[in-house]
């Protein structure tokens, strides 16, 4: 879901949203605050955070629309804001970790031979179901393929009545949503603590870029690739080698075939 | 019902076009002529809102172009097919002839303009579901014409239809444009290949450096020594 995010803003509007990262442990921890404090179901804070992100989305999108900004300046305003939200959520919440207690966390279906943790589950369900809505949408609508036209010749998509801005706005409103999201299924799978924003950044990256920009399927299918080839070598060699495979084969990737 | 009156376009410091007057009334096929350079593409692209206006004014049934968004444009009646084709090359020959139909009032008529479409280029048809960057260059035109008809525009911009194309293509790109003309659409076609475009047009402009130079009809543009040396290659 943060690489989905990331994919569309940087496939469709070039821009690399780095603080998708930042905004989605925001969204930890707001789910935290909310479900801990009011002990409502985790769940149900999506109602406040998904509108609440989407808008949030909008505004940074209009942001960066006023200052024309392009793919490498893009990288370093995003890391800033990244900086900033991060000692926004230590200022409110300390770098102490967080765990968020929920009755997901306890839950587990029994899958053959395996026992699988249900909110673990839930993550990729919706994960999913959110990359293959996305992948419909873009290849079926007329919005989608107004978004892909955009991206390929934007000012002949405008001779057309595409409003290209609206269309921005609308996307840039989508990908915070989603953070905001894969922030619900953060709080409930992880120890949350501010620095961890960080150790997403290399593996969704590696997704994204493997499974091609703005290219909602190939993600997917590069999510589980990575995910796999992980879980493989943590249970072949130690749990601190894992990274090294996401990285490895981006760069291998990268290598062998650059027009990806 | 398109009146240019004293257009000035530049790209950033460089005018490239100069107080250029002309018109096209409803129906008529208008031409553009000139050598490479003069700015007929520039005028076209300020025409279709691609660039912006410096000075003079374009107004379309009295209303100030200068004023209306690009993405307008094409619901109040324009389409282009510019120069080079522009298609979306990583979409289907049938998304880009959709993307043309994305105003709210073309699209109820998308199917209908869709067969239309293919009826006008069966090979179209057949190449559907194909990626248009995979195409050959007189398939991509028909797309890049296609496009621009599912439009259902009342003006059709063409920009250099007949650049790069085998001499049968070309043939039978001017015939569907003298078609689509018969048809009741008004048309401005700015062309290098004078003697195809005097063919079919009812006026014709000579642009050279950015200025008009010579307006007329075709018949006594052809008269005129001048142009018969520079542009019919003959003396």
């Amino acid at each position: 879901m943060l690489g989905l995010g990331l994919s569309l803003t940087w496939g469709l509007l070039r821009v690399i949203n780095l603080a998708n990262f930042a905004l989605a442990f925001l969204g930890a921890y707001l789910t935290y605050q909310i479900a801990t404090v009011s002990g409502v179901d985790p769940m149900l804070t999506l109602v406040v955070i998904v509108p609440g992100f989407f808008a949030a989305g909008v505004a940074l999108e209009m942001g960066f629309l006023t200052f024309k900004i392009n793919e490498l300046t893009s990288l370093i305003v995003t890391f800033g804001l990244t900086v900033i939200l991060e000692s926004v959520i230590q200022w409110f919440w300390t770098a102490d970790f967080r765990r968020l207690e929920s009755p997901y966390a306890r839950m587990s279906l029994k899958v053959g031979p395996f026992f699988v943790g249900l909110s673990g589950l839930l993550g990729l369900a919706a994960a999913a179901v959110l990359t293959l809505a996305t992948w419909a949408w873009l290849r079926w609508s007329y919005l989608g393929k107004a978004a892909r036209a955009s991206a390929q010749d934007g000012p002949m998509a405008g001779a057309f009545g595409v409003d290209r801005r609206r269309l921005a706005l609308l996307l840039a409103g989508l990908s915070s949503a989603y953070a905001g999201v894969a922030g619900l299924f953060i709080a409930l799978n992880h120890t949350l603590a501010p620095s961890q924003i960080y150790s997403w950044i290399g593996v969704v990256f590696a997704a994204v870029i493997i499974g091609r920009l703005g290219n909602a399927l190939g993600l997917l299918g590069a999510a589980v690739f990575i995910a796999a080839s992980e879980a493989l070598t943590m249970a072949v060699t130690a749990p601190g080698w894992a990274p090294l495979v996401s990285f490895t084969l981006l760069i291998l990737i990268l290598l062998l075939r650059p027009e990806l | 019902m398109l009146e240019i009156t004293h257009l000035e376009v530049a790209h950033g410091e460089a005018v490239a076009v100069r107080d250029v007057s002309l018109g096209v009334r409803p129906r008529e096929l208008v031409t553009v002529v000139g050598p490479n350079g003069a700015g007929k593409t520039t005028l076209i692209n300020a025409i279709a809102g691609l660039l912006p206006i410096r000075a003079g004014s374009a107004r379309l049934d009295g209303d100030d172009l200068a004023s209306v968004p690009a993405h307008e444009l094409c619901r109040r009646g324009i389409a282009l097919v510019p120069e080079g084709r522009r298609l979306f090359p990583a979409m289907t020959v049938e998304e880009n002839l959709e993307i043309g139909c994305y105003a709210a009032a073309a699209r109820r008529m998308r199917g209908e303009s869709l067969e239309r479409v293919y009826a006008t280029f069966p090979i179209l048809r057949e190449r559907r579901r194909q990626l248009a960057g995979s195409l050959s260059g007189g398939q991509q035109q028909m797309v890049a014409i296609g496009r621009a008809l599912m439009a259902r525009p009342r003006l059709l911009l063409l920009d250099e239809p007949s650049l790069g194309l085998a001499p049968s293509i070309v043939d039978q790109v001017f015939a569907v444009i003298a078609g689509i003309h018969a048809d009741g659409v008004a048309v401005l076609l700015v062309e290098q290949n004078v003697v195809q475009a005097f063919a079919i047009a009812a006026r014709a402009y000579v642009l050279e450096q950015g200025r008009i130079v010579a307006e007329g009809a075709p018949a006594d543009l052809t008269r005129d020594p001048r142009i018969r040396e520079a542009y019919l290659g003959q003396q």
